[in-house]
């Protein structure tokens, strides 16, 4: 294993940024090569929690000669806003994944987007740990944008449950995936966790995929279970339930319950007399992909998502 | 007299809506309408001054109204009470979020209920006020697919400068963007610095809307006298990023004009008393931007000049 900067920005009163790389296998290895990206955001604990048991894990693996191609892991993008609570950039708020390609006579974040950028170049695989950008807690999925360059075969090695294969929305133009997909890597995100804190099962989850990922693709020499066959779903599979009043929120189930049509997924209460404003039913059957994960809920948040296989209401091809 | 209404209402958990208001004044002459929209940005406060004084002049002239005038001074009305850029809770840039959608979180439900409220206006004015970091001369930015329609519009604001700058797909995640692809002629006026107040930019904005409801018959008065603004297609904008990290302290004024080779500034130590870099203007022209907020890590923006690569002052 090599441990090594591949960004160093001084700043005007802190100690340095670092953003640090970990390297298995030869750097000339013939076999294939991936790059995995952890914590971009400040609150993205359970990628950082993720990428940096791989880097253990896979230390573990090189000393048995286990490693075949070349794996690079970069657990922590952002240390600044993980070291103080910060979700963004601390200084101007900028999203680190909102700045790619960048730009190396930009702003801070495009410089620090294009130096990390031009280290990830050239890997056959991509991937990138992400959170939600809402406030939903949703089972681990692989997000897949449709840039054109993207490759659905090779994910579904990762043997997760779901694929959301979607059209790119425009602002994901300026977003990691789509940039590395444009210069032919395979990439894509797996999103999972409530953001700010860890969820032990779902980073087992994605720890177990992303294994069974590299021994799928040879670039792990280590026999692993089987996962699922993933489903592939678009935004017209998924069942969007509103809450229509706001208040305190209360789920009845949790992601990855099969429900069954007109059964009671939550109950919203009125946060200073308590009593019940809503009472919110499954109006199909399906899987309970996502949820909202935060006590208080608003007005016309998106509660729940179901996934199914019939299309059943609330249609949005919009959203995700 | 305007009419006040709560156009667009969002319940909160806790006993409080969420709300967007708009005063509208209307004429009984035409159907022409203008939208006037401060506040996507929170912690962006000259549209605000801007509204407070059209809406003066609006109630002190209420003869000259012709068509609709509807002034939406607060957006984001949460961040803008609570010095917050973006929509407070998601965390999320409320001006890359539009059209936004009824059935997603709160800022695309704000984006979508502030597009539907505004469709069918023939104009929308958007006024900035770059951010805490920059301070910005009266200005108006168009994509340059939109150039054709949008530049003479523009031109009868009243401001100094017009930037016509290549499309980013980026961009079109924004409200001006969402307003001209539905049809409703759309401009951003970037003026002045975040969370400040400059009276003159202002009166100076006023003057530009009241000449441009003038041309478009919104309003029955004689156009104004307006400055022409400089047009960014007889030149170029150069770019001064700090090159470390460090403490910037300016040496020319906004809005200044200087030669090529003028020292804008210093980025000092603060710990060891050193002068750590100077910066020098690479082309003549215009100081159109300057930096506001002095703490700058290496990229930062310092400032834009305007002008030619020979070095000529505009």
């Amino acid at each position: 294993m090599k441990r090594f900067d591949i960004v160093t920005l001084e700043s005007p009163n802190r100690a340095p940024l670092r953003i640090e790389g970990f390297l298995f296998g030869e750097e000339n290895s013939e076999g294939p090569s991936v790059a995995i990206i952890g914590a971009m955001s400040g609150d993205h604990i359970n990628q950082l929690y993720v990428a940096s048991g791989l880097v253990d894990y896979l230390r573990a693996k090189e000393e048995e000669g286990k490693i075949v191609g070349r794996i690079f892991v970069i657990p922590a993008v952002n240390a600044y806003a993980l070291n103080m609570g910060e979700k963004n950039w601390p200084l101007d708020k900028t999203d680190l994944n909102m700045m790619f390609p960048g730009y190396a006579q930009g702003e801070t974040t495009q410089r620090i987007a294009a130096r990390l950028f031009e280290t990830l170049k050239g890997y056959d695989y991509g991937v990138i740990l992400e959170g939600r950008r809402d406030q939903g807690m949703c089972l681990p999925y692989v997000k897949l944008i449709q840039s054109g360059y993207e490759d659905l075969e090779s994910v579904k090695d990762l043997g997760m449950s779901f694929i959301y294969y979607r059209p790119y929305d425009p602002i994901e133009t300026a977003m990691l995936q789509y940039n590395w997909q444009l210069w032919a890597t395979k990439a894509f995100s797996i999103v999972f966790g409530k953001n700010g804190a860890i969820d032990q099962g779902s980073c087992d989850e994605v720890h177990t995929a992303i294994v069974r990922f590299l021994s799928k693709r040879g670039i792990l020499d280590f026999q692993v279970f089987e996962g699922h066959t993933s489903n592939v779903i678009d935004p017209n599979r998924i069942t969007l339930i509103k809450a229509s009043r706001a208040g305190i929120f209360i789920s009845k189930v949790h992601s990855g319950s099969h429900i069954k049509k007109g059964e009671v997924l939550g109950v919203i209460l009125d946060a200073l007399s308590g009593e019940k404003r809503e009472k919110m039913i499954s109006p199909c059957e399906g899987i309970v992909t996502c949820q909202y994960a935060h006590p208080l809920i608003f007005q016309n948040s998106i509660a729940f998502r179901i996934a199914s296989i019939e299309l059943c209401c609330q249609i949005d091809p919009k959203s995700n | 007299m305007g009419v006040i209404e709560e156009v667009l209402t969002i319940e909160l958990p806790v006993g409080e809506n969420f709300r967007i208001q708009r005063c509208r004044y209307k004429g009984e002459k035409s159907t022409k309408r203008i939208s006037v929209v401060s506040g996507i940005h929170g912690d962006e406060l000259e549209g605000q001054y801007v509204c407070f004084l059209l809406g003066q002049w609006l109630r002190e002239n209420p003869d000259k109204i012709c068509g609709i005038i509807d002034i939406y001074p607060a957006i984001n009305s949460l961040g803008i009470d609570s010095i917050t850029r973006s929509v407070p809770f998601y965390d999320v840039d409320l001006n890359r979020t539009f059209p936004g959608s009824k059935n997603d979180f709160l800022p695309a439900q704000i984006a979508d209920g502030v597009v539907n409220v505004m469709r069918g206006s023939d104009l929308a004015i958007d006024i900035h006020s770059s951010n805490v970091f920059l301070r910005e001369i009266p200005q108006v930015r168009i994509a340059k697919s939109q150039e054709k329609v949008l530049v003479p519009l523009a031109n009868l604001l009243n401001i100094d400068f017009v930037w016509v700058h290549d499309a980013v797909t980026v961009l079109e995640s924004t409200f001006a963007h969402a307003m001209n692809t539905i049809g409703t002629k759309t401009l951003v006026v970037e003026m002045g610095v975040g969370m400040r107040l400059g009276k003159t930019y202002g009166h100076q904005l006023l003057d530009g809307l009241l000449n441009i409801m003038a041309h478009e018959g919104i309003l029955d008065i004689e156009p104004l006298e307006v400055r022409f603004p400089i047009q960014s297609h007889v030149g170029e904008v150069a770019y001064l990023n700090a090159a470390c990290p460090g403490l910037f302290v300016p040496d020319m004024d906004h809005c200044q004009i200087i030669e090529k080779g003028s020292v804008v500034g210093h980025i000092v130590s603060a710990l060891s008393g050193e002068v750590l870099d100077e910066v020098i203007a690479p082309i003549g022209g215009m100081l159109f931007t300057i930096r506001a907020y002095p703490i700058v890590y290496e990229g930062s923006l310092l400032g834009r000049i305007f002008g030619k690569t020979s070095g000529d002052a505009q």
